[in-house]
């Protein structure tokens, strides 16, 4: 611990005086969400804990990867939350479509800029909470930077293909006024299939092929498995080739799904 | 006895006062520095009853913060306020069963509620006897003319309907007295005409004592008969409405579009130019002297008059004027 | 106390006829809690499948401390939702000046205000649970134990309403609750599996200083039969100790707002 510390000294300083510079300008609501994400660890690592009392292996993972995954997937979770129903939902009803799709970038790839930044920045905020987790309940992170490496590009495809599904589910805020009833399903679905409060793995076979089926595991639980030492560097070239199937598919299937809708509201008025 | 008595009133706000840059926020943080802003600066009236009487100023004079007082919504750092013999915000519940209030543009009604629900809901709250609700209600809807309004909910309604509304829940359980703020700000001259008959008509018949902060000078001549301007928190005038029109509100403006460049122009007596240009023309006239359709038939009679719009006397200059007429009586006194 | 009673019945119906003017959305509204605690106990069931017990707590029992505690949020979902939206819905906008110009409790106003229907979701998600488990656990049905399930979820929603209330006083302080009542609510996150799992410092938090324990732990504990001493009676004195500490402090915050306005 202490000598890792050391080895990580410089990042240490540089998020200490982040969290300094910032802290005056630190409003209430990320003090919130602070205290929000580490009581929610802090019960995680004991519920685990309790969980491994009797044994040392469940489902092949030790106590150590399943903490690890569950943390990181806390960290994460911003990452399979959507707005993009409430956002088209806000359009529709403000009547601005005609609006959005006469700018000259195409929307779909521009809002989906925009919605990365904002998470970018939103897990930038966390970084001190990573260090918490690392420093204090577990978080075990590998060091070689193959394995990071395919997180990185696993999380990003995986991004992508989430984002492509929302655009589509979106797509029902043009059919049903009250979007806050879909959301709730989208969020209830997503939290347990994208594997952030349980490792998919551990899950009974026909719910396990039920969660590879939808795109939500491809965000969180598929990248995540290169960090918690589930999937190794030689599953990488898969794995991303999976991703990018779906990707592919989703872009072709959400363009269409989206243009279809917007036709009908632009032909039968909004 | 007075309805509303106010003695030496004073407000006094704690504003903290902030440095820009990030030496500032550490500072703010640790050893905050308080100024005080006098909002309320030691105003003293009395209101009997059945009077309407107008309280006006400009923004920021002060006004929202003494009828806060009033209705017992804040306390005052000082002085005294009685309505209705008691201290509206020591026996707050006790006052508000005797008072209406009309926040200009915020209803008291419910959103998504038929209006005729949100009444039933108001008239519940302040435990209206179901006979005298009936009774009321029928007349609203007569003076008011609601009868089509009762089944529609409030975000449907336009702003005059809206306002009619208001009027009705307000007065719904017969206070004696009602503030209201701004309650003609948007509405058109029919509908603002209709209000203020309405006011004047329940001032009659029931001696409702009515305290009104317009920025509607039309709202002051029609309605009041005393006028009380506060500005920058200090009492500077409360008087009968008369003195302030015939001494300070009585110049008006006429600007006219002319088709071609004017010449030589005959004006009545109390009627002056004040803008000439190559085809427009500014006149001021005494209202008092002359009227606005006096000048414009002068003017018009002369040359050809492709548009004109008439401006309204500024009250931020009325109340200037009176400020600085003020500040002159008391020098000569 | 008869006719504030009477009021709220009034201001119930009232938002009634609201609601079912949209029948879809408040079917939807009711169920929505109900699905998002689907996710929650699709994934305590996939865990506890694979073990004998947590910390010595079976998977059925483990579902009862979640279901009472479920029940008890339920209430102050359902009852005191505008707690939450108090900044930005009612201070910040100046609607809250109304409450102070009618003769009723603005507290009371403020919270017959708004009957949240999607906390009927998460009511009868958590009978349920409560329910199933009792049986799958040969938990008598007998009257004794009916009434005090029904005192200890009253008495544990009061407890999130008095928490709830307390945070929410902030509002008139920084114009803004949600955050602070945020930060106090996830607390009641432990309280939905059994204490004793956790660290002794927390279990002393959750029992005296953010009593959520007595929401959902304890009452669990006396219908199980397990040995906690006397702290299975004590909900209902919490309940009214942290209303009554709440509500001194809610007009400590109304005396505030007076003096200062918005």
């Amino acid at each position: 611990m202490i000598q890792s510390l050391r080895r990580d000294f410089s990042i240490y300083r540089a998020i200490a005086a982040m969290a300094a510079k910032t802290r005056l300008a630190y409003n209430m609501w990320v003090w919130a969400d602070f205290v929000v994400t580490i009581v929610s660890m802090i019960v995680f690592v004991y519920f685990w804990r309790a969980v491994y009392a009797g044994t040392s292996t469940l489902s092949g993972l030790a106590l150590s990867q399943t903490i690890t995954y569950i943390l990181l997937a806390r960290l994460l979770s911003p990452l399979v939350e959507t707005r993009t129903i409430f956002f088209f939902g806000f359009m529709i009803r403000q009547g601005q479509i005609a609006v959005e799709l006469t700018r000259p970038l195409d929307m779909q790839a521009r809002i989906m800029t925009e919605s990365f930044a904002e998470l970018l920045v939103f897990l930038i905020q966390r970084l001190p909470l990573f260090l918490i987790a690392w420093l204090f309940f577990g978080l075990q992170l590998p060091s070689s930077p193959a394995l990071w490496g395919a997180f990185f590009i696993s999380l990003v495809l995986g991004q992508i293909v989430l984002f492509l599904f929302d655009w589509m589910f979106a797509c029902l805020a043009f059919y049903v006024t009250e979007t806050w009833g879909l959301s709730v399903v989208r969020v209830a679905a997503g939290s347990f299939f994208s594997g952030a409060i349980v490792p998919l793995v551990m899950m009974p076979d026909w719910l396990q092929n039920l969660a590879m089926s939808l795109p939500f595991a491809q965000a969180m639980a598929v990248p995540v498995s290169f960090l918690s030492g589930i999937s190794t560097v030689a599953d990488a070239p898969h794995i991303w080739l999976t991703q990018l199937i779906w990707l592919l598919v989703l872009l072709v299937l959400s363009r269409i799904v989206f243009g279809i809708a917007v036709r009908k509201v632009t032909v039968q008025g909004g | 006895m007075a309805i509303i008595q106010v003695e030496h009133l004073n407000k006094t706000f704690k504003v903290q006062r902030k440095e820009p840059g990030l030496a500032g926020a550490v500072k703010a943080l640790f050893l905050p520095k308080y100024e005080d802003k006098v909002a309320v600066n030691g105003i003293s009236f009395s209101i009997d009853t059945g009077e309407i009487v107008g309280y006006i100023g400009v923004n920021g004079a002060g006004k929202s913060t003494t009828i806060k007082m009033l209705t017992g919504i804040l306390v005052p750092s000082s002085g005294s306020v009685l309505v209705l013999e008691r201290d509206p915000h020591r026996e707050r519940v006790a006052n508000a069963r005797e008072i209406g209030v009309v926040f200009g543009q915020r209803t008291q009604l419910w959103w998504d509620l038929a209006f005729i629900e949100s009444l039933s809901l108001v008239a519940k709250i302040y435990q209206v006897p179901q006979v005298r609700y009936k009774q009321l209600l029928d007349q609203f809807a007569e003076t008011l003319e609601l009868k089509e309004l009762f089944s529609v909910p409030i975000r449907n309604m336009s702003l005059g309907q809206k306002m009619r509304a208001e009027l009705a829940a307000t007065l719904i359980h017969e206070p004696r007295v009602v503030y209201l703020d701004e309650p003609t700000i948007g509405l058109d001259l029919i509908v603002k005409e209709r209000i203020r008959e309405f006011i004047k008509e329940q001032n009659r018949t029931r001696s409702t004592t009515v305290v009104l902060t317009t920025h509607d000078l039309g709202d002051i001549e029609e309605l009041c008969k005393r006028v009380i301007i506060i500005d920058t928190g200090k009492l500077i005038y409360d008087g009968p409405i008369e003195t302030i029109k015939e001494r300070f509100g009585k110049y008006r403006e006429i600007t006219f579009e002319t088709l071609s460049t004017p010449g030589h122009v005959d004006l009545p007596s109390g009627a002056e130019i004040i803008l000439a240009e190559p085809r427009k023309i500014s006149v001021r006239f005494d209202r008092t002297a002359i009227t606005a359709s006096g000048v414009a038939a002068a003017l018009m009679n002369q040359i050809e008059v492709k548009d004109f719009s008439l401006s309204e006397p500024d009250l931020a200059s009325i109340i200037r004027q009176i400020y600085n007429g003020a500040l002159n009586e008391e020098q000569a006194a | 106390m008869t006719r504030y009673l009477e009021l709220y019945w009034h201001f119930l119906i009232q938002r009634f006829k609201i609601l079912m003017e949209y029948r879809l959305n408040f079917f939807i509204g009711s169920s929505s809690t109900a699905i998002l605690q689907a996710a929650s106990l699709a994934a305590i069931w996939v865990v506890m499948r694979q073990i004998p017990s947590l910390n010595g707590w079976s998977f059925y029992e483990v579902i009862l401390v979640y279901g009472l505690l479920t029940m008890g949020e339920s209430i102050t979902h359902m009852f005191a939702d505008n707690l939450w939206t108090v900044g930005w819905n009612y201070v910040r906008s100046g609607d809250f000046d109304r409450f102070l110009v009618r003769p009723i409790d603005p507290l009371f106003h403020l919270l017959a205000d708004r009957f949240c229907h999607d906390g009927i979701g998460n009511l009868i998600t958590g009978a349920v649970l409560v329910g199933v488990s009792m049986q799958k656990l040969d938990i008598a049905f007998s009257l004794l134990h009916i009434m005090y399930i029904i005192i200890s979820v009253l008495s544990g929603g009061v407890i999130f309403i008095a928490l709830n209330l307390i945070t929410a006083t902030s509002v008139f302080w920084i114009m803004e609750s949600i955050p602070v009542t945020q930060m106090v609510f996830t607390m009641n996150e432990f309280a939905k599996y059994p204490l004793s799992i956790y660290h002794s410092s927390i279990r002393v938090l959750l029992t005296w200083i953010i009593p959520y324990g007595f929401v959902s732990f304890y009452p669990a504990s006396y219908l199980l039969g397990r040995d906690v001493g006397a702290l299975v009676w004590l909900s209902p004195l919490v309940a009214l100790v942290f209303i009554f500490i709440a509500y001194r402090i809610w007009l400590f915050g109304l005396r505030h707002y007076s003096s200062t306005g918005s």
